[in-house]
């Protein structure tokens, strides 16, 4: 701008400077010209004057470097020159001034010379003898003039030009110097020239707007951000071209990435074939889904293409850790299996002695032992049936009426209970502790209490103790089962409070459990909301403490 | 023209690590395969090899492709040149993923006998490769080191498998075969450790612009 400025003042000056150098050199020309010319008249009729009193003498007299004098006879021969010999002279009277003066009286022409690049003026006027006396006088072109004065033309050009380029350049800069200095962020601050009000009150506008929208989309960001942030489940927004845009925390720890993966390809995220699998197969029909394993857990991946009039515009990666669904899945499919299993092997058993009963061919001896054995296997049968029925009892959480427990008298009445089934398997069985009440329901409790005794009994090896503690804390009570029996091995301690779920893989009936004792335990501490404690060492016995809120 | 030739170089990143998914994809299969002495398991490397020369040649044009047309200078260059380096050891590994299953097949669902040693030996090869991969992906020069640190382990793997399989062979001279195949198997295993490395190597190049040899 102060560029363009400065050229355009420039431009005119330099204009005005050499139009006003013609005009001025124009006019004074014309004025030199009619000046010379009246000069010219004046010296005619003084002349003429005078060579009509003294003749040629005066002309001899006369010297002038300005003028030239001719004086010609009637009949156009030149009788004297001021410059010239008359005698080498043509004659004069086809000149048209002397024509033009012999006829008048008065007359006048110019001509003008190329070779000389000048114009020469005639004036004549007829004397009284009827001779004519001519004055010439000749005058330089204006090109002429010109050329002459050219340095000094040239001098004072460029001395002015010079000038105009220095002031030009003032002018220009202090032209801009304030729009340079406005201040942008508070447009209506500055005080400069009015006719940039407009555009500066238009500019404040649009700042207020823009700081308005960055506003609104900042915190858009962040409540987007913090509503991922706090979901459990991991979500990645890609683009097209598959670069993530966004990544939440729990993704972050899925992929065991930081945030500085936005902006980055997603295959540097997560490379696995399953996974380009599944984004293929979305890019094509806008969903796909997979499950995989990342950091030793189970995930189930939903992928969907985000569509835009039409167009897709990117991917939404949702994750869910699914381990524990997995795990509870497996487990119910499990205890399916095992229900089946368990129920139809004591009536195989009634089946089979059933049969060899009717087709009678069981001696009459052992008839009471086949007899018996089916009716072992019925009450086998019902005491599964019961304690399943128990547990979807539990599982139900049907209402049953709380009281308070003495959980010593519990442990107590357990302990007689199994007495005689202690003495058979030779196992001591002894109860100690403090009483100590529990809100909760008894039959579930005296099930846990009977359950874990029941095991130790049984899982015991001959010679064997089993210690019932009884403990009163501040807000709990907890009862412990200890056993100097078989143990369970460490990578079984996980599994035994399943269903169904049996150290030994036999299904031995040698122990008679159902495999639903320990579950019922599980389930009947959870409805008190209590917690159970598991340490086992193969061999050295096992110590199951219940933990029960008072 | 530098907008296109920065998409075709995150092109080339992009195949890269593509590329090396498939090698781990592959030398897991086989080791999987060979844990599990599962045959169905082991065909199913033969079609990821066949893909990872696919991406081996596309991989080769794209590079060529860049250094004619682009002509890049410093780390665009190392990188294309690395690349081309890269592509020939994952091309490497993917074969010789192939070659273990080809001789899991042979094994006739016998497992792998010193089952802890091998496994463990499967599963370090299979760090190196991930890692290596890894250390491209973020172009982290320490997994890098690490990577090239590690092939001392299974080079003492196979030291190990080897005298097992001496002695193997000592006690029972008629189960030779088997011992042979299964020293070919660890063979084959610590050589994708060595490709490991010199891609390991490969990315210390492309990131620091010196290639550390032996």
């Amino acid at each position: 701008m102060t560029k363009k400025i400065f050229k355009n003042i420039f431009l005119v000056s330099v204009v005005v400077l050499l139009s006003s150098i013609v005009i001025i050199m124009g006019c004074l020309y014309e004025y030199f010209g009619s000046v010379q010319e009246s000069q010219m008249q004046d010296q005619l009729e003084l002349a003429a004057a005078a060579v009509e009193d003294y003749g040629e003498s005066y002309l001899c007299k006369l010297s002038s470097d300005n003028y030239r004098l001719t004086w010609v006879a009637p009949d156009g021969t030149v009788l004297y020159d001021t410059q010239t010999d008359a005698k080498t002279m043509e004659n004069h009277s086809d000149r048209s001034e002397i024509k033009k003066a012999l006829t008048d009286g008065e007359g006048e022409s110019s001509r003008y010379s190329t070779t000389l690049m000048q114009k020469t003026m005639y004036r004549a006027k007829r004397l009284s003898d009827g001779s004519v006396l001519r004055i010439s006088v000749s005058r330089a072109s204006i090109g002429v003039l010109v050329t002459g004065k050219l340095p000094w033309i040239f001098l004072v050009f460029s001395i002015a030009i010079a000038l105009s380029a220095i002031l030009a350049n003032r002018m220009s800069e202090h032209i801009i110097e304030p729009l340079n200095g406005l201040d942008l962020d508070q447009p209506l601050e500055n005080d400069v020239y009015e006719e940039l009000a407009p555009l500066l009150g238009r500019i404040n506008r649009q700042h207020l707007e823009i700081k308005d929208q960055l506003r609104r989309l900042q915190r858009q960001r962040d409540e987007f951000e913090q509503i991922t942030d706090s979901m459990k489940e991991g979500l990645v927004l890609l683009d097209t071209k598959g670069t993530v845009l966004s990544i939440n925390h729990a993704a972050q720890k899925l992929f065991d990435i930081d945030i500085s993966s936005v902006g980055r390809d997603f295959l540097t995220v997560d490379r696995s074939l399953d996974m380009s699998n599944a984004m293929r197969q979305t890019k094509e029909n806008g969903f796909g889904e997979l499950r995989a394993e990342r950091n030793g857990r189970l995930y189930q991946f939903d992928l969907s293409r985000i569509d835009s009039n039409g167009e897709a515009v990117g991917m939404v990666i949702l994750s869910f850790d699914i381990t524990e669904q997995e795990a509870a899945e497996r487990i119910r499919r499990e205890f399916t299996a095992n229900v089946s299993h368990e129920l139809k092997t004591p009536l195989q058993g009634i089946i089979g002695s059933a049969e060899l009963l009717e087709k009678d061919m069981v001696k009459p001896e052992d008839k009471p032992r086949f007899i018996g054995h089916i009716r072992t296997e019925a009450a086998r049968m019902v005491t599964l049936i019961e304690d399943i029925i128990r547990l979807s009892q539990l599982d139900e959480g049907a209402g049953m009426p709380r009281a308070a427990v003495d959980m010593l008298e519990v442990a107590q009445k357990t302990a007689e209970t199994l007495h005689d089934a202690a003495v058979k398997k030779g196992v001591t069985l002894s109860v100690d502790g403090v009483s100590a009440e529990v809100n909760g329901v008894r039959r579930l409790l005296y099930e846990i209490v009977f359950n874990l005794c029941d095991n130790a009994i049984k899982y015991n090896k001959k010679g064997g103790s089993v210690k019932i503690s009884v403990a009163s804390e501040e807000s709990t009570v907890s009862v412990t089962v200890k056993d100097t029996g078989i143990g369970i091995p460490p990578e079984y301690q996980s599994r035994v409070f399943e269903r169904f779920y049996r150290v030994d893989k036999s299904h031995s009936r040698a122990s008679g459990g159902t495999g639903l004792g320990l579950s019922i335990v599980k389930h009947a501490v959870q409805y008190h909301y209590g917690n159970i404690k598991l340490q086992s060492e193969p061999n050295q016995g096992t110590e199951i403490t219940v933990i029960l809120p008072k | 023209m530098r907008i296109r030739f920065d998409e075709q170089l995150a092109l080339l990143n992009k195949e890269l690590i593509e590329m090396g998914a498939l090698c781990e994809e592959a030398i897991a299969l086989s080791s999987k395969a060979l844990t599990a002495a599962d045959k169905e398991l082991a065909k199913k490397v033969a079609p990821l090899d066949a893909e990872i020369d696919q991406k081996e040649r596309n991989i080769e044009s794209l590079c060529l492709k860049l250094l004619l047309k682009q002509q890049p200078v410093a780390s665009d260059l190392r990188l294309i040149s690395a690349a081309l380096k890269m592509i020939t050891d994952m091309e490497r590994i993917g074969d010789q993923a192939e070659d273990i299953a080809e001789i899991v097949c042979f094994l006739d669902g016998r497992s792998a006998e010193n089952d802890d040693l091998m496994r463990e030996m499967a599963r370090t090869t299979i760090q190196m490769v991930t890692e290596s991969v890894d250390a491209f992906v973020n172009r982290d020069i320490l997994l890098a080191r690490n990577v090239i640190s590690d092939d001392d382990i299974v080079d003492a793997f196979f030291d190990q498998v080897r005298k097992k399989l001496i002695d193997k062979i000592g006690k029972e001279p008629s189960d030779g075969e088997y011992a042979l195949d299964l020293l070919m198997i660890a063979k084959y295993l610590e050589r994708i450790g060595d490709h490991a490395v010199n891609i390991a190597k490969w990315v210390i190049f492309s990131v620091t612009g010196v290639h550390k040899e032996e």
